[in-house]
């Protein structure tokens, strides 16, 4: 079936998350697909599909900002909204700076997540 | 000739004549005609020449008729021959007699005898030609130079040494040109100088040699003096000396060369007999001990710059530097200035069979070192801190993610929940299936923290064979160059035939290293030669291995030794107390006890026991490879660190 929603990535190392944000975002009216790390993403050629991708910092192998970089580098234009359980006060302005839309600490609220992918859906 | 006259003539006692003026013989006198035995006759006219010796006449002759031509009074020199043949040097001195016209009218002449004087001078002459063969031949370079500066001579040896002719050579001399440009002016005024005064002379100058290049010689001159005192000749002795002068030159430069390392390490050296106290010292080493340059430098010199509370190092290397041992240590001077530097002694004894045992030895000022390693200290001491401060951080950082990942699961499926009951019609099911998950993630999020409190729990983690001796002497490695820089003498005292205990090594060891730290610790306030920890490992009974830690520090009081393991009970003004609580959790958890005991004066004790691993004979058997069993003769080792 043809399907008009936008299409959330989310690429998680933890299982909880990748089964929990699915149901919110079906809520909330996008379409989603889920990894588990930056390379199953980057096989998958869902960077090509993908409306937001919501990105993990801390993946096993590939981090989220070694993929951020690589899709810079394959000129995907895909807007990223890291999500990160590690607070860091000097990561955010960082990863912002490389043209990520936002940058969530774990555990985020679900209207801090809405916002962020409304704001990464309305980018040029 | 009137009668009067010639009777006198005749009488005069000497050979005297007279001639015509053509030169032919007229008288001759009593005198001659005796010395020549001939007559008045047979001497007339030409007939005298008979009595002149044949080899002489010809010039005799020609000096006669030059005379006669001139008609001038003169002389010549010819010998004559005796009545019994023997010929004789004669000066035939000639005057001529004039009329008033001017004319010669006869000539007068006595012949004085010579010979004795001509002997003499040519005795001299060969003496003359003996002495230059004399002065050719010595094996060295000698010339004679008279005493207004002249060369007269120059030797055989010295022309080859030149590489000239004799003419050459002379001409060299006379142009100045033997010396090397920067000598000639000096070499000249001190020659001059000996000759005018007569003293002899002494000097070193360079001079050409065959190949064209300069060399060092050492020129000595003699005034050589006649039977009355006055200078007749200098003789010159040369020696060449450019060896000897290259030589002192690489002396020289490897001195200056010395100097400057030793400068640049701040090292000195020096050489010491012990039996004589005789001390030989480098420039280095009298700026390191601030004394004068050349100085002479006595032992006592040297210990009365020590600082008192390093005495009993220098007295324990003079001990052993009577027993003619290597010495090895470091101590701190006072300069008259007031520092105080730190120095670093080595020295090797060399044992001369003949004579007393001397020292060769290196100082060592390390001062400078010595306060970077204390700047270098307080570094790692604050670093210590930063790091226990940022792996807290990086603690924290971990038990944060561990929680906040489920933490996430929970919110993210509660307010999915939430929104799926608030729909129109509510999504029960969904709901359900959210609400499982985040009972689920909350009993993850109770699993972490259950899973760090286990592994905060301390528990001895590893259960082997820990040979107590062997894990004491690694920790003593850690603190040697700690315990050498704070001056504290520790004392070892290791019983061999112990077995191995059970338990953690790491544990144990950090034990041991709490305790030996306190001790340290505790020594800081008391004087350097009081500086002592004792530290023994023994056999308590057949189950208890003890090992006590004993200092020579501040003590405690005992009424507070109840609380010394409290945690956070401290007695150190920048300590936080938590060591000998974990000390004694580690000790009770090897079924153990640790335990403290002392006075406020004689310092502290500390002790822990623990027991034997299994069958305390077997245990020793599979104790640690090493120690045990290679000084099994001794029971114990008794050790001065």
């Amino acid at each position: 079936m043809s399907d008009d929603r936008s299409l959330i990535a989310v690429v998680d190392d933890d299982e909880s998350v990748r089964e929990s944000l699915p149901d919110l975002l079906r809520l909330c009216g996008f379409a989603s697909r889920t990894f588990s790390s930056a390379e199953e993403f980057l096989a998958s050629g869902c960077a090509d599909d993908a409306n937001c991708l919501i990105l993990d910092i801390a993946l096993p192998g590939m981090s989220g900002r070694e993929l951020q970089r690589e899709l810079k580098v394959r000129q995907h234009t895909v807007p990223i909204v890291f999500i990160t359980a590690h607070w860091d006060e000097a990561l955010r302005p960082r990863v912002l700076e490389q043209g990520a839309i936002e940058c969530l600490s774990k555990p985020f609220s679900d209207t801090a997540l809405l916002d962020a992918i409304q704001t990464a859906l309305a980018a040029p | 000739m009137e009668g009067d006259l010639s009777e006198t003539v005749d009488a005069l006692p000497g050979l005297v004549w007279t001639a015509f003026p053509d030169g032919r013989a007229e008288f001759v006198n009593r005198g001659w005609r005796e010395y020549t035995g001939l007559s008045l006759e047979q001497v007339s006219g030409a007939g005298w020449q008979a009595a002149v010796h044949p080899e002489d006449l010809p010039f005799l002759l020609d000096s006669w008729f030059t005379i006669i031509a001139s008609a001038q009074p003169g002389e010549a020199q010819a010998r004559l021959r005796r009545f019994d043949g023997v010929y004789r040097w004669f000066l035939f001195r000639a005057s001529p007699m004039t009329d008033s016209a001017g004319q010669v009218i006869k000539w007068c002449g006595i012949n004085t005898d010579i010979e004795n004087h001509k002997r003499d001078e040519a005795t001299s002459r060969a003496n003359a030609q003996h002495f230059r063969l004399v002065v050719d031949m010595l094996p060295t370079r000698v010339i004679l130079v008279t005493p207004a500066g002249e060369l007269d001579h120059a030797n055989r040896h010295t022309l080859e040494y030149s590489g000239m002719t004799a003419k050459e050579y002379k001409a060299s001399w006379a142009a100045g040109e033997l010396l090397h440009p920067d000598d000639r002016q000096t070499v000249a005024a001190t020659i001059s100088a000996s000759l005018g005064s007569g003293m002899p002379y002494d000097g070193e100058s360079r001079h050409t040699c065959a190949n064209g290049i300069y060399r060092w010689l050492r020129v000595q001159g003699f005034p050589l003096h006649d039977e009355e005192g006055n200078i007749v000749l200098w003789l010159f002795l040369q020696t060449d000396i450019d060896d000897r002068k290259q030589a002192d030159e690489r002396l020289r430069k490897s001195a200056v060369q010395m100097t400057k390392a030793q400068q640049l390490s701040s090292c000195g050296s020096f050489c010491w007999c012990p039996e004589t106290d005789g001390m030989s010292c480098s420039d280095e080493l009298y700026r390191i001990f601030g004394v004068e340059p050349g100085t002479s430098v006595t032992l006592e010199m040297v210990t009365a710059r020590v600082l008192p509370s390093d005495a009993h190092i220098v007295n324990k290397i003079l001990e052993q530097a009577r027993e003619g041992k290597e010495l090895d240590c470091e101590y701190r001077i006072r300069l008259p200035d007031g520092s105080i530097r730190h120095v670093l002694m080595q020295a090797h004894a060399i044992h001369d069979p003949h004579g007393p045992v001397e020292y060769i030895g290196a100082v060592q000022d390390v001062t400078a070192r010595r306060q970077s390693e204390d700047t270098l200290n307080s570094l790692q001491a604050e670093l210590a801190h930063a790091s226990r401060v940022d792996s807290l951080g990086a603690l924290t950082a971990s038990i944060a993610h561990e929680i906040n990942q489920p933490l996430s699961g929970i919110v993210t499926n509660a307010s999915t929940g939430m929104r799926m009951l608030n729909a129109t019609p509510p999504d029960v099911e969904g709901a359900l299936e959210t609400l499982r998950r985040t009972l689920r993630d909350g009993h993850r999020a109770s699993d972490v923290i259950a899973r760090l409190r286990s592994m905060f729990k301390k528990e001895v983690l590893a259960s082997v064979p820990v040979d107590l001796g062997e894990a004491a002497l690694e920790v003593i490695t850690l603190l040697r160059v700690e315990m050498l820089r704070k001056r504290i003498s520790l004392q070892l005292d290791i019983a061999h035939d112990l077995p191995a205990v059970t338990g953690d090594r790491i544990q144990l060891q950090q034990v041991m290293l709490n305790l030996l730290m306190n001790a340290v610790e505790a020594t800081r306030d008391v004087d350097d030669d009081q500086k002592q920890i004792l530290l023994k490992i023994e056999r308590e009974d057949a189950t208890y291995a003890r090992l006590t830690v004993t200092d020579s520090g501040v003590g405690f009081d005992l009424q507070h030794a109840v609380r010394l393991f409290d945690p956070f009970y401290t007695t150190k003004a920048g300590g936080l107390g938590v060591g000998l609580s974990v000390c004694r959790c580690i000790i009770d958890r090897h079924g153990g006890s640790l335990w403290a005991s002392g006075t406020e004066r004689s310092g502290a004790t500390f002790a822990f026991r623990v027991p034997f691993g299994g069958n305390p004979a077997a245990a020793g058997e599979s104790s640690l490879p090493g120690g045990n069993r290679q000084n099994a003769d001794a029971a114990h080792t008794v050790r001065h660190l």
